[in-house]
């Protein structure tokens, strides 16, 4: 028999961190709430085969099960839809009194449970005391106390949770006061044989809450939902306070009940690190210049400094004069034919390495990002961004997929279910591609290199032009119908600061930097290799064949049929068409492409005098323009999958490709056309158009809001 | 009165939490309920962060607004 077990309990209590315990796998984690947006599922050690199988769920952290973010959705609809065999859950021992809120929910589910007092390490260390026996007895639940991280207790909370699905008695609910009872037993009569017999108290306080989900699928008639509410407005009348209200002080008088006969609580420092860090780095004058200094140092370090000397050197020292020569060497000895050698070195080394000589930076970028987000900062940074961002119609929470989107787009666009609001998490979905990902920063480093003589300004102008993105989408859509009204207030739970966990800063850097080693592994490599072929092969003299001239090659062929698109934006050469479209399938694409096209040392920034074939195909800013274009554009095919899925609504993914796509062809034009009429005065159709575009875009920009009703 | 009058560092009781929406649901699941002692740590031109119960909250100046305490 299998027995799901389901990991329960508040936002960054570490749920993922026993369940990577519980699991021996390596899911993700961080420090702040909201890391886990879709349930995981693992085999629990021990319990992989034979007789009894036990697979463990891990859930998104709710702070109840009337779900207020999308992820909490996701909760609540696991626990009350496919009913697991039994809940561990786990609670924060530092932080009882509102981690048991969501406890007393979870024993009105009916679902047997296991209650895991997580952290004890720490109230140990706090000098404080819990009574795992007054506790057992009084939540009516086997209670256990564990450290996820230090992996203490783990053996006995998997030998209880497994007994306890076994046994499978179905938890009891906490009982409230008398008259509360009363308002329950007579929801219950009222509705009669309406409520599921299995456990009809949970629907009747739901309906006294005025679920609505619940009211729902209970389908009352007209008459009877009337009476009911009527009865739920006397109560609260009678109450002075709303049903939801009455319901909730009354958990947490369950809870300090409980809390006074179990825990011996110390008076804490009123002032804690945590605080007194936060007094500084949230202060109204420090804040952002705080955080301005650490986004600065985070990028210039990992794609300027540190980032780069190591990538010349895997591009320069390692492909460039150690395996480019010694690859085309070995070849040549064995007499390997003329094909498979341009085949190897110029398409799978020159189009791979090209991408490959970025890992290193790319693991700088995610080393940066893992300490942010596993030291606490990260929840700090929605938070003093949060009033910047409300003036562009987005919130401060829109700000972490932003920031994780700095390395890949794909967990960036899952990231944005934290957002509570529909059309803010939209909004968010839509621009947060506009910033540089890790897999753009090789068109970057390309264009800056072969354009721009390697130019400082050119890559921290990829990510203004990311951040200005963002920032006039804000505005803009917020004036249309679509997106129009106030993002949600902003409310967000913020996790101690701790010193990152050596652990899971290497563990996240890993996973995250051999995804994009893997991902040059193979689809890249299909791709340079299929892009090898189709510029090698192709019609000359009318016979087809392995062609001299390139312009003659099947991808010069496909490249024409669209180049004419890019015509307007300086970059209507077919082989820069072909490469923006490769960069579909994935972003470093474009660079490789452009190492088979042009050959590995033009995109390897291998030394000034290579850069002459692609430079004299692009002028600054045709080249600006192409850099912008693939900057802004649909994001690759993962990203669209990732955008689809979270929209969740065809239309809504076609609005949010197109809107990009739209975008990033009318600022390339412009950066074309205008630059273009400045430096040349050459004036054409191209620049009436793009002029036409500006001021259509200022438009769009100051015109008056659009009133809510 | 509204919790943005608190000085930084004051601790005050929660009276009421007004309106009556998704937002107010969410911080009464956070502890922001009626006679709840609650203790302002620091504010900044957007928002206070304030202790409720023993979590540590960050919230919007318009929200604090809604949060009557006494």
């Amino acid at each position: 028999m299998n027995i799901r077990i389901a990991l329960a309990g508040n936002p960054n209590s570490g749920k993922t961190t026993l369940f990577n315990a519980l699991t021996g796998s390596n899911q993700y984690t961080g420090n702040w709430p909201g890391v886990t947006v879709e349930k995981k599922e693992g085999k629990l050690k021990g319990y992989g085969k034979g007789e009894t199988t036990v697979t463990v769920v891990d859930l998104p952290g709710i702070y109840s099960l009337s779900p207020y973010t999308l992820e909490e959705v996701v909760s609540r609809k696991y626990l009350l839809e496919e009913k697991p065999e039994a809940i561990v859950n786990i609670v924060d021992g530092t932080n009882l009194e509102r981690n048991l809120y969501l406890t007393t929910q979870l024993k009105e589910t009916g679902i047997p449970m296991v209650t895991a007092v997580n952290m004890m390490d720490l109230v140990r260390k706090n000098k404080e005391e819990l009574n795992l026996a007054q506790m057992e007895k009084d939540l009516g639940c086997p209670v256990v106390e564990i450290s996820a991280l230090k992996e203490e207790g783990i053996d006995r909370l998997i030998e209880t949770a497994v007994s306890v699905a076994k046994k499978a008695e179905p938890s009891h609910r906490l009982v409230f006061d008398e008259k509360l009872e009363s308002v329950i037993s007579a929801i219950e009569k009222k509705l009669g044989g309406l409520l599921p017999q299995n456990n009809p108290d949970w629907y009747a306080i739901k309906v006294f809450e005025r679920d609505e989900k619940v009211v729902e699928q209970l389908c009352l008639t007209a008459s009877l939902k009337q009476e009911i509410d009527a009865y739920i407005s006397s109560v609260e009348k009678e109450y002075d306070d709303d049903s939801e209200s009455i319901i909730t002080s009354a958990r947490y008088h369950q809870i300090e009940t409980m809390i006074h006969d179990c825990y011996v609580k110390r008076n804490r420092q009123s002032d804690s690190i945590s605080d007194r860090i936060d007094r500084v780095v949230t202060n109204r004058i420090l804040a952002l210049p705080i955080f301005a200094l650490v986004m600065f140092l985070v990028y210039y370090v990992s794609v300027t400094t540190v980032g780069s000397i190591l990538t010349d050197f895997v591009n320069d020292t390692l492909f460039g004069e150690w395996i480019l020569p010694s690859a085309s060497a070995a070849l040549e000895s064995i007499g390997c034919a003329e094909w498979l050698n341009g085949l190897v070195v110029e398409g799978i080394i020159g189009g791979v390495g090209a991408v490959l000589g970025f890992v290193p930076q790319i693991f700088v970028l995610y080393l940066f990002l893992a300490v942010l987000e596993d030291c606490g900062y990260m929840a700090r940074i929605a938070f003093i961004m949060d009033r910047i961002f409300r003036r562009f119609g987005l919130s401060g929470k829109s700000f972490i997929p932003m920031l994780i989107g700095t390395g890949c787009g794909v967990p960036a666009i899952m990231a944005s279910r934290t957002i509570e609001q529909d059309r803010d998490r939209r909004m968010t979905i839509m621009t947060t591609t506009f910033i540089p990902c890790s897999a753009k920063l090789p068109i970057i480093a390309l264009i800056a290199g072969a354009l721009f003589d390697g130019a400082a300004w050119v890559a921290p102008s990829a990510y203004f032009t990311g951040i200005v993105a963002i920032v006039t989408s804000g505005i803009i859509l917020k004036k249309t119908r679509l997106f129009a009204g106030d993002p949600s207030p902003f409310v967000m739970e913020l996790p101690d600061y701790h010193i990152p966990s050596v652990k899971n800063v290497f563990h996240s850097v890993w996973e995250r930097g051999s995804s994009f080693v893997k991902k040059a592994g193979t689809i890249i490599l299909l791709s340079t290799i299929i892009v090898w072929f189709m510029q090698a092969f192709g019609f000359e003299n009318g016979v087809f064949t392995m062609v001299e001239d390139m312009n003659n090659s099947i991808l010069a062929m496909a490249g024409n049929c669209i180049a004419w698109i890019f015509t307007p934006l300086g970059w209507g050469d077919w082989k820069a068409a072909a490469a923006a479209v490769t960069g579909l399938v994935a972003k470093e694409n474009v660079v490789g492409t452009f190492g088979v096209l042009y050959g590995f040392g033009e995109v390897a920034e291998d030394g000034m005098e290579l850069w002459g074939t692609l430079s004299s195909e692009f002028t600054a800013f045709s080249g600006f323009s192409f850099l912008v274009f693939n900057l802004l554009c649909a994001p690759c095919f993962a990203a669209m999958g990732a955008i689809a899925r979270e929209m969740n609504s065809a239309m809504w993914f076609w609005i949010a490709i197109g809107y990009q796509t739209l975008l990033a062809y009318a600022c390339s034009l412009c950066i074309y056309q205008v630059g273009t009429w400045i430096t040349t005065g050459v004036f054409t159709l191209g620049t009436v158009i793009a002029g036409i575009a500006i001021i259509g875009f200022i438009y769009l920009l100051i015109r008056p809001e659009r009133k809510v009703a | 009165m509204p919790l943005t009058f608190t000085a930084a560092g004051k601790t005050v009781k929660i009276v009421k939490v007004k309106g009556k929406d998704d937002t107010v649901r969410f911080l009464q699941n956070l502890g922001f309920v009626e006679g709840e002692p609650v203790a302002v740590i620091s504010e900044n031109a957007g928002g206070l962060i304030v202790r409720i119960k023993d979590g540590r909250v960050a919230i919007s100046k318009e929200m604090a607004c809604r949060i009557l305490v006494a």
